[in-house]
């Protein structure tokens, strides 16, 4: 565990130089959206961030189901790295809708079926911690943090079809638009490269995250361990 | 005619959230690591010195 594996550096190299040119496709590359202007390109980082926060929800519900099955402590950390990415990414996502939505909605917030749903999704999530903290034996502690991820990993989908149930303002930009959807436009061939690479870029930072966090996990159940020894 | 809304000071601050955000976390994950590490080493010198 001391040293960083070559592949984990080989991706945190390829994190950063993907990250830049996802960066310079959305603000240079991409044309200025006709209608709402610069703010547009908020949009790039807001979906990707959103995509890889629901990924990492719902790869927690995985690793939950895999600790309930085996109930190998791995699992737990695995489930743990996922939740507490997916937070950080899924709260850019809601920071960043909310600031295109000042100019486009003219307002920083509505309680409106996706952005209602997303929020809940976040502190569904912040939750999960505060159970966390709250249970000292390990093992309930997982057990518990399993079955809430597993339960909470169903908000996922209602949060991704929410703009597809209901009669809604947010805009569905891939596939039919709601009547009273403000902000939707129609993705350029251009517009699509950014959008595209955005997501692959995000998937991988994703990935290096995920592998650095579970390696903190390890390394937070081994202080845990040797606290025990020094103790007995 | 209509004119295009001048929008540019909130893609700045989307962008400036998200480096803002994301490097905030990336400094805590090298924070713990740089913890958990030096954590580690006291435990070691504290499990040596009670079982020499």
């Amino acid at each position: 565990m001391n040293k960083k594996p070559v592949p984990l550096l080989i991706l945190d190299i390829l994190s950063l130089v993907l990250l830049v040119v996802a960066a310079y496709l959305a603000l240079v590359f991409a044309p200025m959206e006709a209608t709402m202007g610069n703010v547009q390109k908020v949009f790039y980082f807001h979906v990707a961030n959103a995509w890889v926060g629901m990924l990492g929800f719902i790869s927690a519900g995985v690793a939950g189901i895999a600790y309930l099955r085996s109930h190998d402590p791995k699992w737990d950390i695995v489930e743990v790295a996922a939740v507490e990415i997916s937070l950080v990414f899924f709260l850019i996502a809601i920071i960043l809708g909310s600031i295109w939505a000042r100019p486009v909605w003219n307002t920083w917030w509505t309680w409106e079926p996706r952005l209602t749903t997303a929020a809940i999704t976040e502190l569904i999530y912040l939750a999960y911690f505060m159970l966390r903290n709250g249970i000292e034996d390990p093992n309930r502690r997982a057990r518990f943090s399993a079955v809430y991820t597993l339960i909470g990993s169903v908000s996922v989908p209602i949060t991704f079809m929410a703009i597809r149930f209901f009669r809604t303002i947010h805009p569905v930009v891939i596939g039919s638009q709601t009547a009273q959807a403000q902000g939707g436009f129609n993705m350029s061939p251009d517009m699509k490269v950014a959008f595209f690479f955005s997501l692959f870029t995000f998937t991988v930072i994703f990935v290096d995250l995920f592998w650095h966090r579970i390696r903190l996990g390890i390394l937070e159940n081994k202080v845990e361990e040797l606290k025990l020894k020094v103790m007995e | 005619m209509n004119t295009l809304p001048d929008t540019t000071n909130y893609m700045i601050a989307g962008y400036a959230v998200f480096a803002v955000v994301f490097s905030v976390f990336i400094t805590s994950l090298a924070f713990r690591w740089k913890k958990l590490k030096q954590d580690i080493q006291t435990l070691e010198e504290l499990g040596k010195d009670s079982n020499p």
